[in-house]
């Protein structure tokens, strides 16, 4: 039910931002991981209470355990690792089906003997294997630069946790935004909700983050499934996985069923 | 039974937009002429024909395949040309028909490259830096390069110069020659009329009649614009025994139906500077058929 021609075609037209964001992302983990010493961690702190609290709360920056996978999730997995992939979903998911539809362009691609399911089943294909390829880069470069950096110190199984998370975290919000693409005609529309819910959700765990008052905004966020401190503990990953798999394969499937009905004037 | 069936089909969009209880039949090897004003409703009809949008009520075929839920299997022998042409971004044109011929699992380039040939058209440049005539072009050769057995082309000649024009009705014949089924929209009746062997006409979304060209050809009046050296002798010109539209200075507009020698008898009594042949709107063309309003249609001059 995919299209290898059309495949190819988007990933052309795709790769080139998808370099970009690999490449800042790989950045950001060689500067942050870089500034990680046991020895230092002190002065990290000091450094720490200098900021407001709230206002690294609010961008995750929460420091509670001290080995470089806890790091990392405190540093790294509260907002560039998370963050940086919502955008370039956010990007992808509206280039993929309403810029097609907005520009008319599915026009050409509807009348080759394709079923509209195998045409958005291949785009939606494209935004997942896309999103998992950052993940597999960050992780796979991160680790071996953490092993050339901090030889042993690394917890792999911590590590991977937390990037199995943030991909299946990247894949539900992908999904809101997928959907977006697919129900709405223009993509002024399909970004207005396929980028809106997704930052929404980000200002509500931001402000949940912030202080104790605000903590009841927890519940209505999907960036609650990914605590990237309990993915280093492990504690409730697995759950937390299920569920984000469950918001992927609702909204993906949503989409592909509302884009396969609907009206198309072009 | 027809290549492609419209039985009754309705899609409306509200306030009268949209076709309405459409159903008309195109033979196999036949050209079909789809006319009318814009906003007629020619576009929602190949759009439906297309898949495109589901009726709101009717149905419509090709080659027995329903076109909204078996559209894949249909596009399979069907070329189409959209109305509005938007391919991709950022693709040359090469690429384009590479990418086309990928979507459709197609072989040969043979057609392909005949096509390219006939419309002189070389689509090494980037897509965005065409002019709208060299896509329409690359929407043609794209429509025709599978060498498909029905072909929907909605208004196909937009932007085209003359000889590309020429080239175009060249096609059309050779294709028709060969058997193919072809559906095209339009809204001018000259544009049409050298290829389409019958033509529906649109109004407001309903199909108001369906007839031979020739016979709406025979009968049709034409309309000219003779300028006389004068206005004194285009004063005694508007006398003589011909349809008079209306006189302006030295320009006398003038409505023939059928014979044609009574005007020229005419004219030739007087100093005649130029003659100009006036295309006749869709309406004329349909009046002077049917009947109603014969010469009472205010006409265009100059």
């Amino acid at each position: 039910m995919f299209n290898g021609t059309l495949f190819k075609r988007t990933f052309l037209s795709g790769y080139k931002i998808l370099l970009v964001f690999i490449c800042v992302m790989l950045m950001y983990f060689l500067i942050i991981a870089g500034m990680y010493d046991p020895k230092t961690k002190e002065n990290m702190d000091k450094l720490m209470e200098t900021l407001p609290k709230e206002m690294m709360l609010a961008f995750g920056f929460k420091d509670a355990d001290s080995s470089f996978a806890g790091f990392l999730s405190s540093y790294y997995y509260g907002f560039i690792a998370v963050v940086f992939p919502m955008i370039y979903g956010i990007i992808t998911a509206n280039r993929l089906i309403a810029r097609l539809v907005d520009r008319g362009s599915i026009a050409y691609l509807l009348s080759t003997p394709n079923k509209r399911v195998k045409i958005v089943l291949t785009q939606a294909l494209f935004l997942i294997l896309s999103t998992t390829g950052i993940y597999i880069i960050v992780f796979a470069a991160g680790f071996l630069a953490s092993e050339k950096m901090f030889p042993g110190e690394l917890d792999l199984n911590a590590f991977l946790r937390l990037n199995v998370g943030a991909l299946l975290l990247q894949f539900a919000i992908g999904g809101i935004s997928f959907f977006s693409s697919c129900v709405f005609n223009d993509t002024k529309n399909s970004l207005l909700f396929g980028a809106g819910i997704p930052v929404g959700f980000y200002i509500i765990k931001m402000l949940s983050d912030a202080g104790e008052k605000l903590e009841g905004f927890k519940y209505f966020t999907i960036f609650s499934l990914f605590n990237p401190q309990k993915m280093v503990s492990g504690e409730g990953a697995a759950l937390s996985f299920a569920v984000l798999l469950a918001f992927a394969v609702v909204f993906y499937s949503a989409g592909i069923l509302v884009f396969c009905k609907k009206d198309l004037a072009v | 039974m027809g290549i492609i069936e419209i039985n009754r089909l309705t899609k409306s969009y509200g306030e009268g937009k949209g076709v309405f209880e459409l159903s008309l039949e195109v033979e196999k090897g036949e050209v079909f002429g789809f006319l009318g004003p814009n906003g007629a409703g020619k576009t929602t009809t190949i759009r439906l024909l297309m898949g495109f949008i589901s009726p709101d009520g009717g149905k419509c075929s090709i080659n027995g395949l329903d076109c909204r839920r078996q559209s894949a299997e249909i596009q399979k022998s069907l070329g189409y040309l959209p109305g509005e042409i938007s391919f991709m971004d950022e693709m040359t044109g090469t690429q384009f028909i590479k990418f086309m011929a990928g979507m459709r699992g197609m072989k040969s380039f043979k057609k392909t490259i005949e096509l390219l040939e006939a419309f002189e058209l070389d689509p090494k440049g980037r897509i965005k830096k065409m002019s709208k005539g060299t896509k329409q072009k690359l929407g043609i050769v794209c429509a025709f390069m599978h060498d498909p057995e029905v072909l929907l082309l909605d208004e196909p000649t937009s932007g085209l110069d003359p000889l590309m024009q020429n080239r175009f009705v060249e096609l059309i014949l050779s294709e028709k020659e060969r058997g193919k089924t072809i559906f095209m929209s339009s809204h001018i009746f000259e544009e049409i009329e050298k290829t389409c062997g019958r033509i529906g006409i649109i109004k407001n979304g309903r199909l108001c009649a369906v007839e031979d060209v020739e016979k709406i050809k025979a009968s049709r009046t034409k309309y000219y614009n003779v300028i006389f050296e004068t206005e004194d002798a285009a004063k005694l010109f508007s006398k003589e025994p011909v349809e008079v539209v209306s006189v302006n200075k030295n320009i006398v507009a003038v409505a023939v139906s059928g014979d044609m020698t009574p005007f020229i008898w005419a004219m030739s009594k007087y100093k005649i500077s130029s003659i100009e042949s006036v295309q006749a709107g869709l309406e004329d063309v349909f009046m002077s058929y049917y009947g109603s309003d014969k010469g009472g249609k205010p006409l265009r001059t100059l």
